[in-house]
């Protein structure tokens, strides 16, 4: 029955029908519509706040994006930019440096630069170069206070002017005055450094970046009354006088993009087959031209200049040569620079001394991060190298020093469990106190003890400002000790570590990272157990010789001594005398087959200047005496030192009278590993205007390739992420409408098989 | 009534689905009209305003190619959800108007669907927030992978790139992007 009445009425129940599916589909359409809708308005806090974690993780590179609520325009166009270009040519025994500093300014202000900047602390700066337009200006040596005069009264006049000042021997200072609105500087300076060499390796090394330095405050109430009673006296002077100088605002990276984009390139012509040639800290390609040259550029393009650039080269022999002897003939003198390895003696032929080892390890604020974890790291492994016979100590300093034994005491296992779980418990934090605990490590309390060496191992990163009390302290107290510095980090004060060693007749070792541990301290133990090269002298058979260092150092295993001499004329030979433990050794090298070498006169001047510089510290030469003998050697060779700066003075005003000139201070990026609050303190709550001050590396390429006779890298691809830019909408609507006409058809087909009845 | 569960089912699932997609498109039209509200107010205050009371971001320029008729409001960052309202402002690349590469990139079927029919030689015009107007003319398109745009970040030239995914009709999403390269013609007004 039903089937019928279902038969007789079907016309209107299939119109009905197909009435009611369309309803229904509209009904659907829109409430899915609304649903979307109301989702819109509704539903969207706990879905961001679900992804804010994300963004958390994208930082630091990501602050941007955080900062634009802070960020005003005017925060923006303050911002002077530098974009940096290192160019260094390696010929044999010396490297040729030429750095390029290019000063931007975008703002509507004219503008004087200053930017704080490290150099390797054995380089000779010769050369200043100033380019303004299409304009090179060469600048000239000039005693430091002249200079200085001359700068300030260009400055004055409106016109460009650029001077190199020498604040530490491995900290410089460039000042660029009236730099125009939108105009873009060149400042150019080249420098002159030996290769340095250890055992196989040879390496060179470009600090970037300099740390910031703890500079301890003046106590200025205590007053030194003389002995005699007359009533006079003079307050203690600041141990760091020229503070401000060496101090430079540094970005929290937290919340500023890195700053000071750097370009780097080797030219590197070993003179010899070449080996592995590694960079340590940076990623590079390395072009290989024959089996003697390389070029190494940067792999990534420029990078932020915040931690140290370290290249090593090893010989394709076994054996890296022994001896290199190389001259040069400036004006009417010949200049020599020699290269001797001695041979080292195996330890069974020596009867090994029990030795008494200090370690000084340093915890201060500026060690925290992955520097404390080198420095624990290093010292741990030191730990496991003594013998039983021999006796240490631990020493750690921040601002506060604990000594971990009274006196120094056996290395039996249970003193070393001692110091291992001492050791590490060590946390960084706190200011640079360095002077009294390098004090403590060198007061010999059983110095009639002939039987054991003595031997101060001192972790630091030498981020101080009073490095010359330091060397003070170490020249008045060494005594027997010998002192081995380890300089620890991704940008240590090489110009501390080289003369802390070098005035404590020891050596310095250089670990920048956790991998670097292990290889480095088996070298450091290799220097520390085998006996050194003692009782150096050189003699020359013909010629008169002005030879530096005057006193030959110690030479410890795998070292080679670097002599350099200035000759009246290029006869007969040298002798090289020493004792390798107690066994007599010498070496005589023929001068006329010396190979000819590039600069060596600058090196000669610098390590002569070096010297005068530690006969003051030493006292060996009245102040006044050192200074004459280094203003002498400046101007001859054209230096810039303590007392010398070069400046360039463009003859052509630029600035209009009446337009103000606004300092700009360059800021510095944190070195890279180093932990931000630790060294300035935890930060405000409310971070700073963080500006966007990125520089451009690319700024003035077109003066900087007329400068360079070869041309500028180029820079690879940036490294810009593209984010996903296609929604799923296209295809969940296609999708729908698929499933929309299946259910249709399934519906007309059911219809159709029920109807023929 | 057991036969209608089957298409029922599909009709529902089918529903969903469109409603979905229709929602993307819905909630892209709808953001753009609350944006283009908060950005004229933003050009008039001088301050950044939100588009709605919960954003957690904001709109920082306007781009515009007059012949298309087309326009849309960038927003600061380029996280998905910034994406979903209007294109976004890639991180680390500058504003419009400085010297090196700015990069806004938005999704292929919503606000950047124009860029299809942008051609060598059009005007691309971006107003800043702080009012500033910047005339692009668009000089070459490429198509890369997502993580090899080639875009230098620090040149000294002032430019300009807007991607999208690419192609422009597929359904799924891949790795490849289509950029649209723009160097500045007229800056400041």
């Amino acid at each position: 029955m039903t089937i019928y009445d279902a038969c007789e009425s079907s016309p209107q129940i299939r119109l009905s029908r197909r009435m009611r599916i369309a309803l229904f589909f509209l009904v659907e359409g829109v409430a899915a519509l609304a649903i979307g809708f109301a989702a819109l308005f509704v539903s969207f806090d706990p879905v961001w706040s679900a992804e804010l974690p994300q963004q958390a993780v994208l930082r630091p590179s990501d602050a941007r994006s955080g900062s634009l609520l802070f960020k005003t325009d005017d925060g923006y166009k303050d911002a002077l930019r530098l974009g940096i270009d290192v160019d260094l040519t390696v010929s044999g025994p010396t490297v040729r440096a030429r750095v390029t500093q290019i000063f931007r300014n975008p703002t509507k202000d004219w503008v004087e630069a200053t930017y704080v900047y490290p150099l390797p602390a054995g380089g000779a700066v010769d050369t200043l170069k100033m380019v303004v337009g299409d304009r090179i200006v060469v600048g000239d040596i000039k005693e430091r206070q002249q200079a200085r005069a001359i700068y300030e009264q260009a400055k004055q006049n409106g016109q460009k002017a650029a001077l190199t000042e020498q604040e530490r021997p491995n900290i410089f200072t460039n000042s660029v005055a009236n730099i125009g609105p939108g105009e873009t500087v060149l400042v150019q300076i080249e420098y002159q450094e030996p290769v340095q060499q250890n055992g196989n390796e040879f390496s060179l090394r470009v600090p970037m970046v300099v740390g910031p330095r703890y500079n301890p405050r003046p106590v200025v109430q205590s007053v030194d009354l003389r002995a005699d009673g007359s009533g006079w006296g003079a307050t203690t002077t600041d141990p760091v006088p020229d503070r401000d100088r060496i101090a430079s605002e540094v970005l929290d990276p937290a919340t500023n993009a890195p700053v000071n984009p750097t370009n780097i390139t080797v030219h590197l012509n070993a003179g010899f087959p070449l080996g592995e040639v590694k960079s340590h800290f940076h990623q590079v390609k390395i072009e290989s031209l024959d089996n003697t040259t390389r070029v190494v550029k940067l792999a990534e393009g420029p990078v932020p200049a915040d931690r140290d650039f370290e290249l090593t080269w090893k010989p394709a022999a076994e054996k890296a040569p022994s001896v290199g002897l190389f001259r040069e003939h400036v004006g009417n003198s010949d200049y020599l620079l020699a290269f001797v390895t001695p041979p080292s003696v195996e330890q069974a032929q020596q009867k090994q001394l029990p030795r008494e080892v200090i370690f000084v390890i340093d915890n201060s604020g500026s060690m925290g991060g992955t520097s404390i974890i080198q420095a624990k790291a290093s010292l741990l492994y030191a730990l496991g190298r003594l013998q039983p016979t021999d006796r240490f100590n631990v020493i750690r300093f921040d601002d506060t020093m604990d000594t971990l034994f009274p006196a120094p005491v056996a290395a039996n296992s249970a003193n070393i469990g001692n110091a291992t779980s001492f050791v590490s418990a060590i946390q960084a934090r706190g200011g640079t106190e360095m002077v009294p605990a390098m004090r403590a490590a060198l007061s010999d309390t059983n110095h009639d003890d002939a039987d054991h060496v003595r031997q101060v191992v001192f972790l630091t990163d030498g981020a101080i400002g009073n490095e010359q009390q330091l060397f003070e302290t170490i020249s008045a107290l060494r005594g027997r000790s010998r002192v081995f510095m380890v300089g620890i980090g991704s940008a240590p004060n090489t110009y501390l570590m080289t003369r802390a060693a070098e005035l404590g007749r020891g050596t310095f070792t250089h670990i920048g990272s956790v991998e670097q541990v292990d290889e480095r301290m088996r070298d450091l133990f290799a220097k520390l157990e085998n006996p050194a090269v003692t009782s150096l002298s050189a003699k020359f058979s013909d010629a008169t010789a002005d030879l530096t260092p005057s006193a030959l150092p110690d030479v410890y295993r795998d070292e080679p001594l670097v002599l350099a001499a200035k000759l009246d004329k290029l006869a007969g030979s040298v002798e090289i005398k020493g004792r390798i433990g107690d066994r007599p050794w010498s070496v005589t090298l023929p001068l006329a087959n010396a190979a000819e070498g590039k600069g060596l006169s600058k090196l000669w001047a610098r390590r002569k200047i070096a010297d005068a510089e530690v006969a003051r510290t030493t006292r060996q030469a009245t102040p006044e005496d050192a200074d004459k003998t280094i203003l002498a050697l400046a101007l001859e060779h054209q230096l810039v030192t303590r007392l010398t700066s070069l400046v360039a003075v463009d003859k052509t005003p630029s600035r209009p009278d009446g337009e103000p000139l606004k300092l700009s201070e360059l800021p510095l990026n944190l070195p890279a590993g180093w932990d931000f609050a630790k060294v300035f303190g935890e930060r405000p709550s409310l971070p700073a205007t963080p500006t966007e001050r990125r520089a451009e590396a690319g700024d003035g390429k077109v003066q900087l390739a007329a400068l360079k006779r070869s041309p500028v890298a180029t820079q690879s691809p940036g490294t810009i992420q593209l984010p996903k830019t296609a929604t799923d909408a296209e295809l969940k609507m296609v999708a729908g409408v698929i499933l929309l006409t299946v259910s249709l058809l399934l519906l007309v087909f059911n219809r159709r098989q029920t109807s023929p009845q | 009534m057991r036969r209608f569960i089957l298409p029922l089912a599909f009709a529902l699932i089918g529903l969903i689905l469109f409603g979905q997609g229709a929602y993307i498109h819905a909630k892209a039209l709808v953001a753009q009209v609350l944006l283009e509200r908060a950005f004229t107010q933003s050009i008039a205050t001088g301050q950044l305003v939100k588009p709605w009371s919960w954003a957690d971001t904001w709109p920082v320029a306007r781009i515009e190619v007059k012949r298309l008729h087309a326009s849309a409001i960038v927003l600061a960052g380029s996280s998905g959800q910034a994406l979903a309202f209007g294109p976004g402002h890639v991180e680390q690349t500058v504003d419009a108007g400085q010297p090196g590469v700015a990069v806004y990139s938005a999704h292929r079927d919503t606000h950047f669907r124009f860029l299809k029919d942008v051609t060598i030689g059009d005007e691309i015009d971006v107003t800043r927030s702080d009012g500033k107007m910047f005339r692009y003319r668009a000089d070459r398109s490429a198509v890369v992978r997502f993580d090899q745009s080639g875009i230098d970040p620090i040149t000294d030239k002032y430019e300009l790139v807007l991607s999208t995914c690419w192609p422009f009709d597929a359904l799924t999403s891949g790795p490849e992007r289509y950029l649209l390269h723009a160097t500045l013609i007229e800056s400041g007004s």
